[in-house]
């Protein structure tokens, strides 16, 4: 499924990066080691985390997409990396439960 | 695989032997028939049995070869009793790996019955448990202090490498990082190049993805717990990948305590970030195929990695 679509199917707010790109998984957590031991590569990352090592563990794993929920805003410093790494930051007022619970009745599995 | 153990043995020569031995050691009563014999030896696929008297004593060891004899010569059914080897080399359980790899060296047999000081069975000994249980510490090189002195305080220690012993020409590495830093938000940075160095490269995605995470703990350590500066080698091989990563900072307590998941010394600002889950050591160990760890207080911590090309990560 393309990032697009998820961004109109749960109506997330984008805030930089490629959303043409395909996802196939989805993962979440705030732990970055626990995520980067289970993440699969074209996933979408649920998480509350939002400082500028998500874009390294991303990167790292494949991770194509980073929703960040419960309205926590990015800093500019990890837009820029973002960016630079062509990673997609997505946003939302939703809780991670919510987001994860939404992606996964689209058709998005772990 | 052999040059590495012939190293690391000399690493491990004062481990207790109760470490090595295999603890349930299957004996055998000297009232029993050498056909009951072949038959454990068969079924349990061992290749002697010690022989204890009611107290767990040991008075003498069957092996395979006197089953031979007893079927060539025809007394299989004879008692155990009769025929066993009397004067059996049985090693104390308060030996080290130095004496019984001095054992087998000096004895031309393939085991040695453990005993206490009232000469009661309490293990025995294969050239099989010395190479498993060496195996067993690999991915953890842990010395005591006057060994891990002599070993970190010399010049070699951060010349060597660990695993392969090999004199490293670390300006010949294929990739080099100065992890200069010691700002938290920076982490990743140099795992991240060496992503995209070893994909230039031509290393498959899966490996280099095994390689940038292992590397991205190991750069994290560095900056969350050395207090020091650190540096990130990697050398590409045809069949391999080798990373090291070392500083020269507070170095690691206990090495085998920092290796349990869920274990962290990580202050709150950064478990904050998501760090700290205690996890580092143990994804590492998880992405790569070899890998050991060296630190002593006061002196650094080196990681030594080895990624075999086009496997995925062990789960």
């Amino acid at each position: 499924m393309k990032i697009s679509q998820v961004v109109e199917r749960l109506g997330l707010e984008v805030c930089c990066g490629n959303c043409e790109q395909e996802i196939l998984y989805g993962c979440s957590g705030d732990l970055l080691s626990e995520v980067m031991s289970h993440a699969k590569p074209s996933s979408i990352w649920v998480t509350v985390q939002s400082h500028v090592n998500i874009v390294a563990v991303a990167a790292i794993s494949g991770i194509k997409a980073i929703v960040l929920c419960n309205d926590h805003k990015y800093p500019q410093e990890t837009i820029v990396k973002a960016e630079h790494e062509g990673i997609c930051l997505l946003k939302t007022s939703k809780s991670p439960f919510e987001v994860a619970g939404l992606l996964y009745s689209i058709g998005i599995k772990s | 695989m052999e040059k590495i153990l012939d190293r690391v043995q000399s690493f491990f020569l004062d481990m207790s032997i109760t470490e090595i031995m295999n603890h349930s050691v299957i004996s055998v009563r000297p009232d029993r028939t050498l056909r009951q014999v072949k038959e454990i030896l068969r079924i349990k696929r061992i290749s002697g049995l010690p022989v204890v008297d009611n107290n767990r004593k040991l008075i003498g060891i069957v092996s395979i070869e006197d089953i031979i004899k007893a079927l060539e010569g025809g007394y299989i059914d004879d008692t155990v009793e009769n025929r066993m080897t009397k004067n059996v080399v049985s090693i104390d359980s308060t030996a080290t790996l130095k004496e019984v790899i001095e054992f087998f060296e000096k004895w031309p047999y393939g085991r040695f019955p453990v005993i206490d000081n009232e000469r009661r069975l309490v293990g025995i000994v294969t050239k099989n448990d010395v190479m498993m249980a060496l195996l067993a510490k690999l991915g953890l090189v842990y010395l005591h202090d006057e060994r891990r002195r002599e070993v970190l305080d010399s010049p070699e220690y951060f010349a060597r490498s660990l695993l392969t012993g090999e004199r490293l020409d670390k300006s010949g590495a294929d990739f080099y990082f100065a992890i200069d830093y010691f700002d938290i938000n920076l982490a990743g940075v140099g795992a991240s190049k060496l992503r995209q160095f070893l994909l230039s490269k031509g290393v498959d995605e899966k490996t280099a993805r095994r390689v940038s995470i292992a590397t991205y703990e190991a750069e994290t350590n560095v900056v969350i717990h050395s207090g020091s500066t650190g540096a990130i080698y990697c050398f590409i091989k045809p069949e391999s990948i080798f990373v090291r990563v070392e500083d020269t900072g507070k170095g690691i307590e206990d090495v085998e305590l920092a290796m349990r998941e869920g274990y962290s010394t990580a202050p709150d600002y950064v478990r904050e970030l998501g760090f700290g889950a205690g996890m580092g050591l143990a994804n590492m160990k998880r992405c790569s195929d070899n890998m050991i760890v060296m630190s002593k207080v006061g002196a650094g911590v080196v990681v030594e990695m080895e990624f075999l090309r086009g496997r995925e990560a062990k789960q």
